[in-house]
């Protein structure tokens, strides 16, 4: 379970641009809770993702994951129980590494980063088997640097990496937003099921209301750093493109938009 | 031939000090001017410990430390300290040069009575007289390939692609849970460990500890490792490490050349333009290999 | 062996041989000879030595163009470089090696430990700290030369002489030039027995200079200067600092008196060169091992004073020196790098 209490997020603080995002904003998600979030620019997703993940640091106000404070961790500390797969396929990946060094980077997380090789070669099958169903041929090309293969490609095994080892949550940052439809709608099937098959706490930031509406347990919509719609279970089933639409337009009205 | 032999030897010497260039300027994306303090390091370090009677060979190990002691600093302002990388490296080649000046004691300190990892009673004994005058080349070859093939071994670690992974997606790491500041103070730990290293097989080639021999030495090792990662991209069972020692040989062979043909006045210059040349190269090259993708 | 016919070269050639059509000179042997010169700076004083050195050469009947070729090259005072040269030269099998300046004479011997070609040196300060000669002064191995030791004695006479109420002397050095720091340690060993204190401000860069030499101004009733580069290099700044404070500068040889120091017990590098390169001519022919032959200093420092500076600190060179000088400038040359 995550929860945000009253947390306060200034930007460039005692300065004339101060900007005052998040005013005592509070957010408990669930354990095993599919969260899609919803806004326009500058409302305060992506921000809100920061502050999970200690990228951002807060005026005020506390983070607790599993009831355990975590406002004071560093980023790095945090993301042994976060996985986060951001909107750039360039950011999942190493790209002057190969797709199975990749693999296995992302496999030893949570381990030592000794001297034992980097490269388990018995582990080989099982990263094979991972990248199978992708249907994108990965699996045959092993050895090839990550740097050539496409956005899509990249970001497919960008998801795949992050969730390899057992964590606790899935960030994801508007993760389809720079892939064609194509592409993208592979890659959301493919984030569902791996959220459905590891009952993965999940928060997913989106422009596409469509999978908005379509995937997840729970939908929340954000403008000017507070929530603005908040439905879940059979409220959130009910919920079709349209609603939303209609209050997205009557937010952007209400700034001049 | 000798000429041959020549080039061979100091490309090889400076390879190593190519290998650490290689690792903050390839691998961490980093661009370490502490380089040229941590080159002369290693040789004051040497000096110092030959004068006094330390067995030549353990002063390798020692010189490796003191570099990556070096490196740490520089980690650390920069990572610490957050001052920016160009910054923080100008900063210890500063400090460096007076930490040096007072190692060795002097600006210069000869070596010639003094035993080397070169000329010593046990390798007299050990090499047989019709290849002594190859001593030099076989030891450097040696320290050469055990270097590279354990920086090979370093590489395909797990530690070594967590260092990888620094310089190509520090945000990566971050995501693996770990430091990436720490990984950058150990990547720039092992360069400057590299460049000390080599810094010490130089002194004890030339038996002599100079001051300034520190200077241009990040020149070198880029122009090292820009030829050599450039030209032989194409040959990928090559590997990177090796075209970086190989890229040190050509770069010796390109100055000992031009030094034949130049005045030396203008030997600055050519190194310039040949740095360029290889520099337009291999960005033509990236071009094409682009647009065949 | 191939010869380089540089511009320079051909220029030193033609010189000479203009020179020689004076002298009738006729040589009996027809030996000709091959020599390695490594330069580590491009430097007045050393080109002097080089310059010298040839005409040494030339006084015995070694000459070039005729029966001498001369590889020179100028290691632009980078330590690798020197390395390559020397290993050149050793590689190219030439007669003799010459070294200018201490870190190519020791790159020299360094390279040439392995084989039979002997080395000479010049602009050598401190032989012993090169570990060119071993304690009694004897060369290590086949490698001889000329010290460039400045005349301290004579230097420190002088300007006692010049400057009877003087106490201070100050001097301004680059910590990481060698032979400054052993000049700067025979002018403190002697200093005493004239009744002065030494001053040192020490430089890392030509940068340095100005605030280095402003703080040790004021501390000092003179500066006396060493053979120090980079400081010889920036002396016009030093000199219009001391003049602002009317503070005599003594030097170090024949140059600096023509820009402006007030004089000089010093060294001339012509000299120098001529007499190593006379040591170098025994080598060549035979007559002496490189090792037999003791290295040797400049044999009579010289008198350079400067008439002009003096009128204008207000000075008054006392008649005896005058005429005893060498040399006496009655004006102040305006400073220009050398080439």
């Amino acid at each position: 379970m995550l929860e945000l209490k009253n947390i306060y997020k200034y930007y460039n603080p005692g300065t004339i641009n101060e900007l005052c995002l998040f005013k005592g904003f509070n957010l408990t998600v669930e354990q095993g809770e599919f969260l899609s979030v919803v806004g326009s620019n500058g409302s305060g997703k992506t921000s809100m993702l920061n502050i999970i993940c200690g990228s951002i640091p807060v005026e005020s106000g506390s983070i607790l994951l599993d009831g355990k404070d975590i406002t004071n961790m560093k980023e790095f500390r945090r993301n042994e129980k976060i996985g986060r797969v951001y909107q750039n396929p360039a950011l999942g990946t190493c790209p002057s590494m190969t797709i199975l060094e990749n693999m296995s980077l992302a496999d030893n997380k949570g381990k030592r980063y000794g001297l034992k090789r980097g490269v388990n070669k018995n582990r080989m099958e099982y990263y094979r088997e991972l990248l199978r169903p992708l249907n994108l041929g990965l699996e045959d090309k092993m050895h090839v640097k990550v740097g050539s293969l496409s956005g899509g490609q990249r970001q497919a095994m960008a998801l795949l990496m992050s969730t390899m080892t057992p964590i606790e949550f899935l960030i994801l940052d508007e993760h389809t937003a720079a892939l064609d439809p194509k592409t993208a709608e592979i890659i959301m099937e493919l984030t569902d099921k791996i959220v459905k098959e590891k009952k993965l706490t999940t928060i997913m930031v989106t422009h596409n209301l469509r999978y908005a509406v379509e995937y997840g347990s729970r939908l929340l919509m954000m403008h000017q750093g507070e929530s603005v719609i908040d439905c879940a279970g059979e409220e959130k089933k009910s919920l079709n493109i349209d609603d939303i639409l209609k209050k997205f337009n009557e937010i952007s009205i209400e700034c001049g938009n | 031939m000798d000429f041959v032999i020549t080039i061979v030897e100091q490309g090889l010497i400076y390879g190593i000090l190519a290998l650490g260039v290689y690792i903050t300027y390839k691998i961490l994306d980093f661009p370490d001017l502490t380089t040229d303090g941590s080159f002369p390091l290693g040789a004051a370090v040497t000096a110092a410990l030959i004068t006094k009677g330390v067995n030549p060979y353990l002063t390798l190990l020692a010189a490796f430390a003191v570099g990556a002691l070096a490196g740490v600093c520089t980690g650390l302002i920069h990572v610490k300290g957050k001052v920016r990388d160009l910054l923080s490296g100008i900063i210890m080649m500063t400090a460096l040069w007076t930490i040096n000046l007072r190692i060795a004691g002097t600006s210069n300190v000869p070596l010639f009575s003094k035993e080397t990892i070169f000329k010593n009673s046990f390798l007299e004994n050990l090499i047989p007289e019709s290849i002594q005058p190859y001593t030099t080349l076989i030891v450097v070859v040696i320290l050469t390939v055990i270097t590279k093939l354990i920086l090979d071994f370093y590489m395909n670690s797990r530690s070594g692609f967590l260092l990888r992974a620094v310089g190509d997606n520090d945000k990566l790491v971050t995501a693996l849970a770990k430091d990436e500041g720490n990984m950058k103070i150990l990547g720039l730990a092992i360069a400057n460990g590299l460049i000390a290293l080599s810094g010490s097989i130089f002194c004890q080639e030339e038996r002599v500890f100079e001051i300034s021999m520190g200077t241009g030495a990040v020149v070198i090792g880029l122009a090292s490792v820009i030829i050599g990662t450039s030209l032989f991209r194409g040959f990928s069972f090559m590997k990177a490490t090796t075209a970086v020692i190989l890229g040190s040989i050509l770069y010796k062979a390109c100055t000992a050349i031009a030094m034949r043909n130049f005045e030396p006045q203008d030997m600055k210059f050519i190194t310039a333009a040949l740095f360029l040349i290889v520099l337009l190269i291999s960005m033509e090259r990236k071009k094409k290999v682009k647009i065949d993708a | 062996m191939k010869t380089k016919t540089t511009a320079k070269v051909f220029g030193a050639a033609f010189l000479t041989m203009a020179l020689a059509a004076g002298t009738v000179t006729v040589h009996a042997e027809e030996e000709q000879y091959t020599i390695g010169i490594e330069q580590f700076a491009e430097h007045g004083s050393l080109d002097n030595c080089r310059e010298g050195f040839l005409e040494g050469l030339k006084e015995e009947g070694i000459e070039e163009g005729k029966n001498l070729t001369v590889d020179y090259k100028n290691a632009a005072s980078d330590m690798g470089t020197c390395g390559q040269i020397s290993d050149s030269f050793a590689s190219d099998k030439v007669d003799l090696m010459v070294g200018i300046a201490t870190p190519s004479a020791q790159s020299l011997y360094n390279a040439a430990m392995d084989t039979d070609i002997p080395v000479i040196y010049t602009a050598v300060t401190d032989p012993l700290a090169a570990e060119l000669v071993d304690e009694d002064g004897n060369p290590v191995g086949e490698v001889t030369g000329t010290s460039d030791k400045l005349p301290v004695k004579q230097q420190l006479e002088m300007i006692r002489e010049i400057l009877p109420d003087a106490k201070t002397i100050g001097i301004l050095y680059t910590t990481s030039e060698a032979n400054s720091e052993s000049s700067i340690k025979e002018y403190e060993a002697l200093a005493g027995d004239y009744d002065f204190t030494i001053e040192t401000a020490g430089i890392t860069t030509t940068a340095d200079i100005p605030l280095a030499a402003q703080s040790l101004l004021e501390k000092v009733d003179c500066l006396t200067n060493l053979t120090d580069n980079t400081v010889v290099a920036s002396l016009p700044t030093i000199l219009e600092m001391a003049n602002e404070k009317n503070i005599p500068v003594f030097g170090s040889e024949i140059e600096q008196v023509k820009i402006g120091c007030l004089a000089a017990e010093g060294l001339d590098y012509i000299e120098l060169g001529k007499q190593t390169g006379k040591m170098a001519a025994k080598v060549l022919k035979g007559e002496a091992k490189a090792f037999e032959l003791p290295y040797e200093t400049i044999e009579e420092a010289a008198l350079y004073v400067n008439e002009a500076v003096a009128g204008n600190l207000g000075i008054e060179i006392p008649e005896d020196m005058t005429s005893s000088a060498a040399e006496v400038f009655e004006e102040i040359t305006e400073y220009t790098a050398e080439e």
